[in-house]
């Protein structure tokens, strides 16, 4: 009874943080994430081996082999945002103020400042190490407990590390895109990655009560804070696109991609818009 | 270790640093986009979305290869698609994609956009780069990146035939829903006739 007790709470946060990772990122953390590696050369090869047991990526980088369940979970986590976190993201619209929102937004993306150093220095990125150090100080004493950004109006601009990222710039292929049940998109290697965050969270190895309703507060109100501004693009999406779950699979799979290179453009593996277009023209 | 030596591998250091640095930026290609954004400034200081709407769409009209980016979004497909597919595919294609700007702009009012660099592919296949005028660190699109795809044809002519936010890319995006459509209704000529069948309906014809 007390297992069913505490896995239902766990069940109903991760529902919520479901679209959250829908929707793409939280503007308040980095502008979100990707798939595709940062070093071709080194992940070629895990992701050739993927692709020839399966079929071909594409020019665009997008392997989904996996695509029967993974349009299934995209159709459950899509009723699940409908009927849970739509209502709860616009309530919370209606009871809150921008300012407000903004506030809960820095202080939530302040509290993953584990994550990202240890990702940081995992990826050897000291200077950003550096960066995550100072912004987590600056914030939490003069942005009072993080609620305000003091650090990016400083000039030291938020970034997110996650494990995902750190495998991909050790050279591992992203594998098969995944859509995750309540986690929305990921891949084999950014859903390893993630399990691997959520045991590296400190809040996770602390098992008072108190700890426990922390980290189903957390849980909640993370989906329900970035959840709520994308409100209208995501329904913008699914009204105008023709295959919404191709059109998020894309926008995941291009922005984990910019999220792996640091914010870096990477234009070189853009698919090409010349010459064999002239031919058919 | 002698002087030459060392020379040497100085001069190898700088060769292959010229090697590394990116390709060179492209000015003519810079213009056209800022000439581009100079018209798309004063339609985004409109707050009226009807006017707004009908500004970018003369702009797109101008600008933007439609039909390029419409071949392009059929991916390995465009190869299949017969001639009456066509005439009824790049019109719709056209009214489609140019709600998508509308929407994707939506969010700039009272915003400029101005060119901060590009980056050559190839001659012909130029990137250049814009951020929000005057954004201060901590702004809500103080980071923000929307970076234009411009293509050089014959003599010299250009168009954009993309366009990116934070390296998320319209065209692509497109390319991925309209594959998929086509796959998912047996490929070939006969999945394209469905996915002219949804954009029909999508646009209202």
């Amino acid at each position: 009874m007390r297992g069913w007790i505490i896995s239902a709470p766990i069940a109903f946060a991760a529902a919520l943080s479901s679209a959250f990772a829908q929707s793409g990122d939280a503007s308040a953390i980095a502008p979100t994430a990707s798939e595709a590696p940062v070093d071709p050369a080194a992940t070629d090869e895990t992701a050739s081996e993927l692709a020839a047991s399966v079929e071909e990526t594409d020019a665009t980088g997008i392997h989904d082999p996996l695509e029967g369940f993974n349009r299934a979970m995209f159709k459950t986590n899509n009723a699940i945002d409908a009927v849970l976190l739509v209502p709860a993201a616009k309530t919370y619209r209606f009871v809150t103020n921008e300012p407000m929102r903004q506030g809960l937004r820095n202080f939530l993306s302040n509290a993953q400042m584990p994550t990202n150093l240890l990702n940081d220095l995992l990826q050897a990125e000291f200077e950003r190490a550096g960066e995550t150090t100072a912004r987590f100080l600056i914030n939490s004493t003069l942005g009072i407990g993080g609620l305000i950004d003091v650090a990016a109006k400083w000039g030291i601009a938020p970034h997110s590390e996650d494990f995902g990222q750190t495998l991909a710039v050790w050279g591992i292929g992203s594998g098969p895109y995944l859509y995750l049940p309540l986690f929305g998109p990921s891949s084999v290697r950014d859903g390893t990655g993630r399990i691997v965050d959520i045991a590296t969270d400190p809040l996770f190895w602390i098992s008072t009560d108190p700890a426990q309703y922390a980290r189903y507060a957390r849980f909640g109100a993370t989906a329900v804070s970035f959840r709520e501004p994308y409100l209208e693009q995501v329904e913008d999406i699914k009204e105008k696109s023709l295959d919404p779950y191709a059109s998020f699979r894309s926008y995941y799979t291009q922005s984990r991609k910019r999220q792996i290179a640091n914010g870096r453009e990477d234009y070189e593996d853009l698919p090409e818009m010349g010459d064999e277009l002239d031919e058919i023209e | 270790m002698s002087l030459r030596f060392t020379r040497r591998i100085a001069a190898l250091a700088a060769l292959a640093a010229l090697a590394a640095s990116p390709a060179r930026a492209d000015a003519a290609a810079e213009l056209f986009v800022g000439k581009m954004l100079d018209e798309a400034n004063a339609i985004f200081q409109s707050e009226d979305r009807a006017a707004r709407d009908k500004g970018v769409e003369r702009l797109v009209d101008k600008y933007v290869d439609m039909n390029r980016v419409a071949l392009f979004a059929l991916g390995q497909y465009a190869r299949q698609i017969t001639d009456d597919q066509k005439s009824a595919y790049l019109p719709l294609f056209r009214r489609y994609s140019t709600t998508v700007y509308q929407d994707a702009l939506a969010d700039y009012s009272g915003q400029r956009l101005i060119v901060t660099g590009s980056v050559d592919r190839s001659a012909k296949d130029i990137v250049v780069a814009s951020k929000i005028e005057g954004a201060k660190p901590g702004d809500k699109f103080a980071e923000l990146i929307v970076s234009w795809r411009v293509y050089r044809g014959e003599a010299g002519w250009m168009s954009v035939v993309d366009a990116g936010a934070d390296g998320i890319w319209l065209a692509v995006e497109q390319q991925s829903q309209f594959k998929s459509v086509i796959a998912d209704n047996g490929g070939g000529t006969k999945g394209i006739d469905a996915l002219i069948a949804e954009l029909k309906a999508k646009v209202g014809n």
